[in-house]
């Protein structure tokens, strides 16, 4: 036989076993970095209440971010997500405020209304084969436009207390009366968004590795013709991440609008990007294939630490932008750098 | 030692050559190339003087085109030594290595479709007024190469349209427009008529008066004896021998190549063909495809689709395999008449297709051996929920790497980083874990060394007589001949005979091939 090296094993180089490992340490270190240079600079950042805080702006970008990852690893994209968060949230409100139907039952349709808008953009790029990127693009100007002309372009406002509970309230939180009669705040709980983050992020997670569901949306992004001739259904499998993100597009406006007890039909705009952009940082690959949850939940992380400890220390907004934008150049070109031979 | 070799070399040769002439113009010393999990080259030495066409011959998988890639700058050698000119060198890509004056035709076309011949050969060299391309210089220059060659090509055509036998002519016209002093031809008359391959003979012959350097690959060994002047041989990535042509006998180049003799290439097959079928295909046709495609696959039997590129047996397998659409036809599986529509239900019938692209369409190349190996058939290592239960996984992954003998550090390797070889096996062991009944071998040794190939033939030797149908697909006649019971010869798209291997020879089946049959003649 001529085979007689096998690369990886010689002193000096690593496996691809390894080189992930180290890679995952890498984001997870500098999201470590972060955190211990913003303490540094701001007494008030390392904090429960900050926590939350980080926690929960993290969740809108997190949750668009696993289904970005799931669509991404097929070796597609999802521009539409924002558009379509901003058009679930306003069809919820609506529901409730102008068909008078209870909050959940608003909420349940709104979220499907996300899917709808998913399962069109799965449709568009598995039957009428479309490129992803046109076939989304479409649906974001659609999706926007209709959340514009249900509402006028006007927020939906006076949804009564019972609408802002998903995005408000807060598991575990403990409150004691004090002896003056004002309440004090002992812990402000885990936001509901959060829990629902976790929950959501744990069972994708769970989905993309263990299932048969899982393993086809790698195969398809690998290889799409080795997938379809292998018996895979490349077109359900490639839908099923679209209606994925779909979903939590509706999900994450739901939970946007309910946090504000008001529908804006103007909200998430450009949070596409911030999606991508978090399952890139998380070492997921554009041309597909390549991606994990764990990841896109540290790029979530990396995106929210970075604004929010930024704004606590001043740096104006445009500066923001640039250093977010840096992160992500930087990030992808590290990941480059461990490709190349 | 550099120079000890080439004063070996050059002994048996009776070269009146003047000194300086005689002085090379590339000389590699001591290259070796190794890629993830494969040795390419180890330590190769080669030299090519001014005026000379030297061909290298070697088997699919010998380290012809890794070497041809180092010359040309496309890869860099992990170790050894390329003087050009005198002065040592090292190229990093395409562009420098022609800028030095090495130019190389690929064997695999690299032309851009969307652009017109004219701007395909002087890409990235277009003839400039300011910041403008002169389209009419670009224009002459190029109908000038064209017409050096004798072709007679629209230089505003479109490269989309051509034949494949035009976009090699321009694929030559670019290597002449560079006037390069070194010349790769990698299989340049694969996809050429006779006369078309004449006129290249012609070109090649004014090269070498001109002093061109010429390193010809090819596997037409018949067809060399006209312009070749010395022959190196390559074995499994490492230098076998060079010697003057003519004093060379194209028996002795063969068993240099194979380095072992023909009997030991293959397996003794075990397999006896019974009268059972198997298979049988009837009427099968798409239009402007194939048409009027019947025969039948015995049980304990390897049937041999021959033919042409292009003759339609690809395209015959791939429409079995429910991966092209067919217009008119019957399959029968095992008594069964199946209606096929898309891959999902031949697989579901037992039927496996291994493409003549492994890479492209076999496998998912990022994800690890255990789950490529279970791709096919993962409701088999999953519970009802849709689960994958890991440790079966592992459990029949370690089960087929064992069984195949698929050399792998670990069955979570990428299997990008495993050898042609190796990932023929896992392509073998998905679909035998898929408890397939009939598999469609297409072009399974393309690209891979000797050894590996001889344990493919045992794979398919022993599936056959476990009562697996196999059709092996090749443009090898050898392997052909060495492998199977019979053999279904293709021409345009129509079966013209299906022969008892023990009883024809390459001539016959190229006279079928050529669409001449029994009684006619060859050419």
């Amino acid at each position: 036989m001529s085979v007689t090296t096998i690369a990886g094993e010689k002193a000096g180089r690593l496996t691809d076993r390894q080189k992930e490992i180290i890679q995952k340490f890498a984001a997870l270190g500098s999201l470590f970095a972060l955190v211990v240079i913003f303490s540094l600079t701001n007494n008030a950042f390392l904090s429960v209440g900050n926590g939350m805080t980080v926690a929960l702006q993290v969740t809108s970008i997190a949750l668009l971010g696993i289904g970005a990852t799931c669509v991404i690893i097929t070796g597609g994209i999802d521009l539409s997500v924002g558009s379509v968060l901003a058009l679930a949230g306003v069809v919820a409100a609506l529901c409730v405020k102008e068909l008078g139907l209870p909050v959940w039952g608003g909420m349940l349709i709104g979220i499907l209304t996300g899917s709808a808008c998913g399962l069109a953009n799965g449709i568009l790029v598995t039957r009428m084969r479309l490129p992803p990127f046109i076939a989304t693009l479409g649906m974001m100007l659609i999706a926007r436009g209709v959340a514009l002309q249900l509402t006028g372009a006007r927020a939906v406002s006076g949804l009564g207390e019972s609408f802002g509970v998903l995005g408000n309230g807060a598991l575990f939180r403990v409150v004691t009366i004090g002896e003056d009669g004002f309440p004090t705040v002992v812990f402000p709980g885990i936001p509901y968004p959060v829990v629902l983050m976790v929950a959501i992020a744990l069972a994708v997670s769970f989905m993309l590795n263990r299932s048969i569901l899982g393993r086809h949306i790698y195969a398809v992004g690998s290889n799409v013709d080795a997938a379809r001739l292998s018996g895979v259904d490349v077109a359900r499998t490639v839908n099923f991440t679209y209606v994925l993100s779909g979903t939590l597009a509706g999900l994450t406006g739901c939970v946007l609008m309910s946090r504000l007890v008001t529908a804006q039909p103007n909200e998430g705009v450009m949070y596409e990007l911030d999606a991508i952009a978090s399952a890139v940082i998380g070492g997921t690959s554009l041309i597909g294939g390549v991606g994990s949850i764990s990841g896109t939940a540290i790029g979530a992380f990396v995106i929210g630490i970075l604004r929010n400890g930024l704004n606590m220390n001043g740096v104006s907004a445009f500066t923001q932008q640039i250093i977010i934008g840096l992160v992500i150049l930087l990030t992808v070109w590290i990941d480059q750098l461990r490709n190349r031979r | 030692m550099l120079d000890g070799q080439i004063a070996d070399k050059r002994a048996p040769g009776s070269h009146q050559q003047h000194p300086r002439a005689s002085e090379p113009l590339l000389v590699l010393d001591d290259i070796s190339k190794e890629f993830p999990g494969v040795r390419a080259l180890a330590g190769v030495s080669f030299d090519l003087r001014r005026g000379e066409v030297h061909a290298v011959c070697g088997e699919n998988g010998a380290g012809k085109s890794t070497l041809m890639k180092i010359i040309s700058g496309i890869y860099a050698p992990n170790g050894g030594r390329m003087i050009y000119k005198g002065a040592e060198r090292r190229f990093s890509s395409t562009l420098e290595a022609e800028a030095a004056g090495i130019a190389i035709i690929h064997q695999e076309l690299n032309l851009v479709p969307h652009l017109s011949v004219a701007e395909n050969i002087y890409l990235a060299r277009e003839p400039r007024r300011g910041f403008l391309v002169d389209r009419r210089k670009l224009r002459a220059d190029a109908k000038r190469c064209l017409d050096r060659l004798g072709v007679d090509i629209d230089p505003d055509r479109m490269v989309r349209g051509l034949s494949v036998a035009q976009s090699q002519m321009v694929e030559i016209a670019k290597a002449l427009s560079l006037e390069a002093e070194v010349l790769i031809m990698d299989e340049p008359t694969s996809s050429l008529t006779e006369q078309e391959t004449r006129l290249l003979f012609d070109v090649i012959h004014d090269l070498k008066a001109a002093g061109v350097g010429i390193v010809y690959i090819s596997h037409r060994l018949d067809e060399m004896a006209e312009i070749v002047d010395r022959v190196t041989v390559l074995r499994d990535g490492r230098h076998v021998a060079t010697s003057d042509f003519a004093a060379t006998s194209i028996d002795e180049i063969v068993t240099r190549m194979v380095g072992r003799s023909l009997e030991e290439k293959f397996p003794e097959r075990t397999s006896k063909p019974t009268v059972k079928v198997i298979l049988s295909v009837r009427g099968l046709a798409r239009k402007g495809v194939f048409s009027d495609v019947s025969f039948d696959l015995r049980r304990g039997e390897i049937l041999g689709f021959a033919g042409l590129m292009g003759a339609g047996r690809t395209e015959v397998a791939r429409a079995v395999f429910g991966a092209d659409p067919i217009d008119a036809g019957r399959i029968v599986l095992e008594g069964r008449e199946l209606a096929i529509a898309s891959p999902r239900d031949a697989i579901a019938a037992g039927i496996a297709y291994l493409s003549e692209d492994r890479k492209a369409q076999g496998l998912a190349l990022k994800m690890p051996v255990d789950a490529n190996l279970t791709l096919a058939n993962l409701e088999a290592v999953s519970n009802v929920f849709g689960l994958i239960d890991f440790a079966g996984h592992e459990e029949v992954a370690r089960r087929y790497v064992d069984l195949l003998n698929v050399r792998t550090p670990s069955i979570k390797q990428p299997v990008r980083l495993l050898s042609g070889g190796n990932q023929q096996k896992i392509i073998i062991g998905k679909w035998l874990f898929r408890e397939s009944r009939l598999l469609l071998f297409d072009e399974p040794t393309r690209g891979i060394d000797v050894g590996a190939k001889l344990a493919i033939y045992r794979i398919m030797d022993e599936l056959a007589a476990q009562g697996i149908g196999v059709i092996l697909i090749s443009s090898e006649l050898p392997e052909i001949l060495g492998m199977t019971d019979r053999v279904a010869v293709f021409h345009k798209g129509r079966i013209t005979g299906v022969l008892e291997t023990a009883a024809t020879d390459q001539e016959e089946i190229m006279r079928y091939a050529s669409g001449f049959g029994r009684t006619g003649q060859l050419r």
